[in-house]
């Protein structure tokens, strides 16, 4: 071992060049893992509802000063319409769906009315017409479904008499009642006595419309509602397995034989909301599984290059140490040992690198802290790349003859 | 001396082409990706309006008559403040006077029906604003005229429109004497003028910061606005004692802050003077101190604003960051094989000194054959850079489709490469130059 490192002292200002890109190499990577695996688990949410065969649409321009019979009624006509199209097992409106970042509805509730101590907010109410849990595909685990008296007019941000029923996910329950069955529980959605409500269901899981830091992942509660009550709400309609793709096409035709004034603003398969949803999360995943191509590939041709420089310089050497009984495989290890030792020095500094960057980009850029574990697995990439880099050129060295001694000098 | 030094570089270049052809690329990698997120981060940062920005500032006034709100009991939600104040103020700031020009400001949305009612753009951006704002935000008119303060205050319903909007409802550029309706309103077009969306659309931060496709299209004096029951999309905050039925859509500006206030300001001392008169304004608010608040009023430039608001996304500066790590990286490869490759040729730079060639002629042989490399590398930068930005524009995010390179970028390219190449070419054409001619001569 010690000869290589007194010959790696004649050759410092590679080496240290080496050392450095090697470390900058082992920080970036480390930490562009540790990114990409973080928004990898991110978008594997399950989202509580039926993915694969939903399918929702918006329209605009009717509902503009309607009174509240009259929207019920023109919804209902739609909804009516929508449910005989072929293919559709059931149709519900609702004001927002898991994931779709739109007409999210979020408020404080509250253990007693006017008690803003223990009141939990930014909470996401989701409101659904007659039979929003089983279009949707809400899965309970506790309780039952609403029943068909349940479903009022109440709008959370007016003045209204709140529903008698209501069902939180199981997160907002642990949250709401720690250690407590959930089921029968008043909750108060406003300050006054008159908003109370009792819990008859508990969701296993059901994802906000987004997911944010404020709202969480799944503090949401269900609300029975009439049409009206949705206001810029969508229709949910859910389809066949096979059914979905021409339900999508045919949704306007029968809508606007309904009503042709209207415009039906969106209309969307759920599976693709949800894809567009991690839209940015795919986009920068991309951006840096390039980045570390890049980096990897440019850290391994710098080790070529100087590895074929130093062959090539030591030509004479190699051929001394092989004429006085070196053999090939001597020879290449020690172009290996060299080069690990190298690499070993380049991911020491690179791991110290890669722990400030974390730190920085934490205080920053709201990122977790980088856990240890993946301190080595940049490092195990780091080493396998310079093995391999160096390969090429250790093998050419090891074919040098003995005979070149001989010659010159 | 030079010119025989920079044959000897090009000699040089030629002399290892593999090597040549690997800096090179190496370098086109670095500074094409640094570039790219430098073009994006110079064109999000860019000031709004040049020679107009600079005399701008936002004058603020808390008269809400409410507690302060405590944000942070809402589970460390930080709401956005715009800075917005309720008409009163606006009026009275108005009435004053006190800058050179002054406008209220506010976004609403709206659709936009032709007299006839055969051509609509439905819910639209439109500015309701005052007289002041055309010739304060440097907005130009293709035709007839913009409307008058006189007009504000007799609260007429006219309107500007710009050419765009021109042709979709009225198929024709100059609309002047048109008539378009808003809600149950017809609002005559007195003018025309250039599409006009600033970048950032700084007076309006809360309708969306950057816009690949333009921002409002139609300018309205706010009184006929809120006569025609249009009303600010949103507000910052509202008196206490206001209650509506719906807990939602509270904007009135009577009742509710929500009112962009710019004022035009061009001598510091104008700015002292202004901001002493809204001290004084706000500490004539009897009203205020049962509230509990102090006497707040405020004055921004443009460039403060933008910087409170935080409108520079944080991905971009850190892609530029993740870049510029790239390029360093780079350039360590750089000079790694750079410095392996003069110090190949340690027995010609042996001969070269022996010969009486002073260090200083080698070194700058091989900081020349660096920089060489380094321009190479930027010529190739600059259709990487711009195949960058293309794949940038597609992104789709609201800020993205405005990556231009622009010829203060161009430019900053070629230095940059030149930087590189003196930087990288530093330490090996050092390492190269101090070699000991007669040990070389001996060698070789």
């Amino acid at each position: 071992m010690h000869p290589i490192i007194s010959a790696l002292k004649h050759h410092k200002t590679a080496v240290i060049l080496m050392v450095l890109e090697i470390a900058l190499t082992c920080a970036i990577v480390s930490n562009a893992i540790f990114i990409i695996g973080d928004r990898l688990a991110a978008m594997h949410v399950q989202t509580g509802v039926a993915d694969n065969e939903l399918v929702w649409a918006r329209s605009s321009g009717l509902d503009q000063g309607a009174s509240a019979a009259s929207a019920t009624s023109r919804a209902q006509a739609d909804l009516a319409a929508l449910r005989t199209m072929p293919g559709v097992t059931s149709a519900v409106m609702v004001n927002s769906l898991p994931l779709s970042n739109m007409n999210s509805w979020g408020a404080c509730v509250q253990h007693r009315p006017g008690h803003t101590k223990d009141q939990v907010c930014n909470v996401i109410f989701y409101a659904g017409t007659q039979g929003t849990v089983k279009t949707l595909g809400i899965k309970l685990v506790q309780g039952r479904d609403f029943l068909p008296q349940e479903y009022v007019n109440y709008f959370p941000f007016d003045n209204m008499q709140a529903p008698p029923a209501v069902m939180v996910t199981r997160s907002l329950a642990n949250r709401l009642w720690p250690g407590k069955d959930p089921l029968g529980q008043p909750l108060f959605l406003g300050d006054k006595a008159g908003d109370v409500t009792h819990v008859v269901g508990v969701v296993g899981h059901l994802v906000n419309p987004s997911i944010n830091k404020y709202n969480g992942v799944e503090r949401n509660l269900l609300l029975p509602v009439t049409a009206a009550a949705v206001r810029g709400g969508m229709y949910a309609l859910r389809t066949a397995p096979g059914a979905r793709d021409a339900t999508l096409r045919d949704l306007p035709k029968v809508l606007d034989g309904v009503d042709s004034r209207r415009i039906i603003t969106e209309r969307h398969s759920y599976a693709q909301t949800v894809k567009d949803y991690f839209h940015d999360d795919r986009a920068l995943i991309w951006l840096l599984l390039l980045v570390i191509g890049c980096l990897l590939a440019l850290s391994a041709l710098g080790v070529v290059g100087l590895s074929s420089f130093w062959v090539q310089q030591r030509t004479h050497q190699i051929g001394i140490r092989r004429a006085i009984g070196a053999t090939r495989r001597d020879i290449m290890l020690y172009f290996q040992t060299e080069n690990f030792l190298i690499v070993s020095g380049g991911i020491a500094l690179g791991s110290l690198c890669a722990v400030v960057l974390n730190l920085f980009l934490m205080k920053h850029y709201e990122l977790p802290r980088l856990p240890l574990s993946y301190l080595p697995i940049g490092a195990l990439v780091l080493w396998a790349l310079g093995q391999l880099a160096v390969l090429g050129p250790a093998l050419r060295a090891a074919a040098v003859p003995p005979v070149v001694a001989t010659r010159s000098v | 001396m030079f010119r025989y030094n920079l044959e000897l570089a090009l000699r040089g270049l030629r002399g290892f082409p593999k090597s040549t052809v690997l800096v090179v690329l190496t370098v086109a990698l670095g500074l094409s990706a640094c570039m790219t997120t430098l073009a994006l981060l110079h064109v999000l940062s860019a000031d709004p309006l040049p020679g107009r920005s600079e005399h701008l500032y936002l004058a603020w006034v808390d008269t809400v008559l409410a507690k302060p709100f405590n944000y942070q009991s809402l589970n460390g939600v930080t709401q956005a403040n715009y800075r917005r104040i309720k008409l009163a103020d606006a009026q009275a700031l108005l009435a004053a006077h006190r800058a050179v020009r002054q406008a209220v400001v506010a976004d609403m949305a709206a659709d936009e029906i032709s007299a006839d009612g055969k051509h609509a753009q439905r819910s639209q951006l439109i500015l309701a604003t005052s007289a002041d704002f055309v010739p304060m935000f440097g907005v130009a008119l293709r035709y007839g005229r913009n409307w008058t303060a006189a007009e504000d205050a007799a609260h007429a319903p006219v309107v500007l429109i710009d050419t765009e909007l021109a042709q979709k409802l009225f198929g024709t550029v100059n609309a002047v004497g048109r008539r378009v309706r808003l809600r149950n309103t017809l609002f005559q077009v007195v003018g025309v003028i250039a599409p006009y969306a600033p970048q950032p659309h700084f007076y309006g931060l809360d309708s969306g910061v950057f816009s690949s496709d333009g921002g409002e299209n139609l300018y309205l004096p706010y009184t006929a606005a809120l006569d025609a029951g249009l009303s600010p999309r949103r507000a910052d905050g509202c008196d206490a004692s206001y209650k509506t039925a719906s807990r939602l859509g509270l904007s009135d500006p009577t009742h509710c802050a929500s009112l962009g206030f710019w004022v035009q300001l061009d001598t510091p001392q104008q700015v002292a003077a202004y901001r002493s008169y809204l001290t004084h304004y706000v500490e004539q608010q009897k009203a205020l101190s049962g509230f509990g608040k102090p006497a707040t009023s405020q004055l921004f430039s443009v460039a403060q604003w933008l910087k409170l608001q935080h409108v520079v996304p944080d991905s971009v500066r850190l892609n530029v960051g993740l870049a510029g790590a790239f390029l360093l990286l780079c350039m360590l490869n750089v000079a790694g094989l750079l410095a392996a490759r003069f110090l190949h040729r340690s027995g010609e730079t042996g001969i070269r000194r022996a010969l009486g060639a002073p260090r200083r002629a080698v070194f700058q042989q091989y900081l020349l054959e660096a920089a060489a490399v380094s321009m190479l590398g930027g010529v190739l930068a600059l259709p990487l850079t711009l195949l960058g930005l293309w794949i940038l524009r597609r992104q789709g995010s609201d800020f993205s489709g405005l990556a231009r390179l622009d010829p203060l970028m161009f430019g900053g390219l070629f230095a940059m490469a030149l930087l590189v190449g003196v930087l990288v070419g530093l330490l090996p054409a050092w390492r190269a130059s101090a070699v000991e001619p007669a040990l070389q001569v001996k060698s070789a």
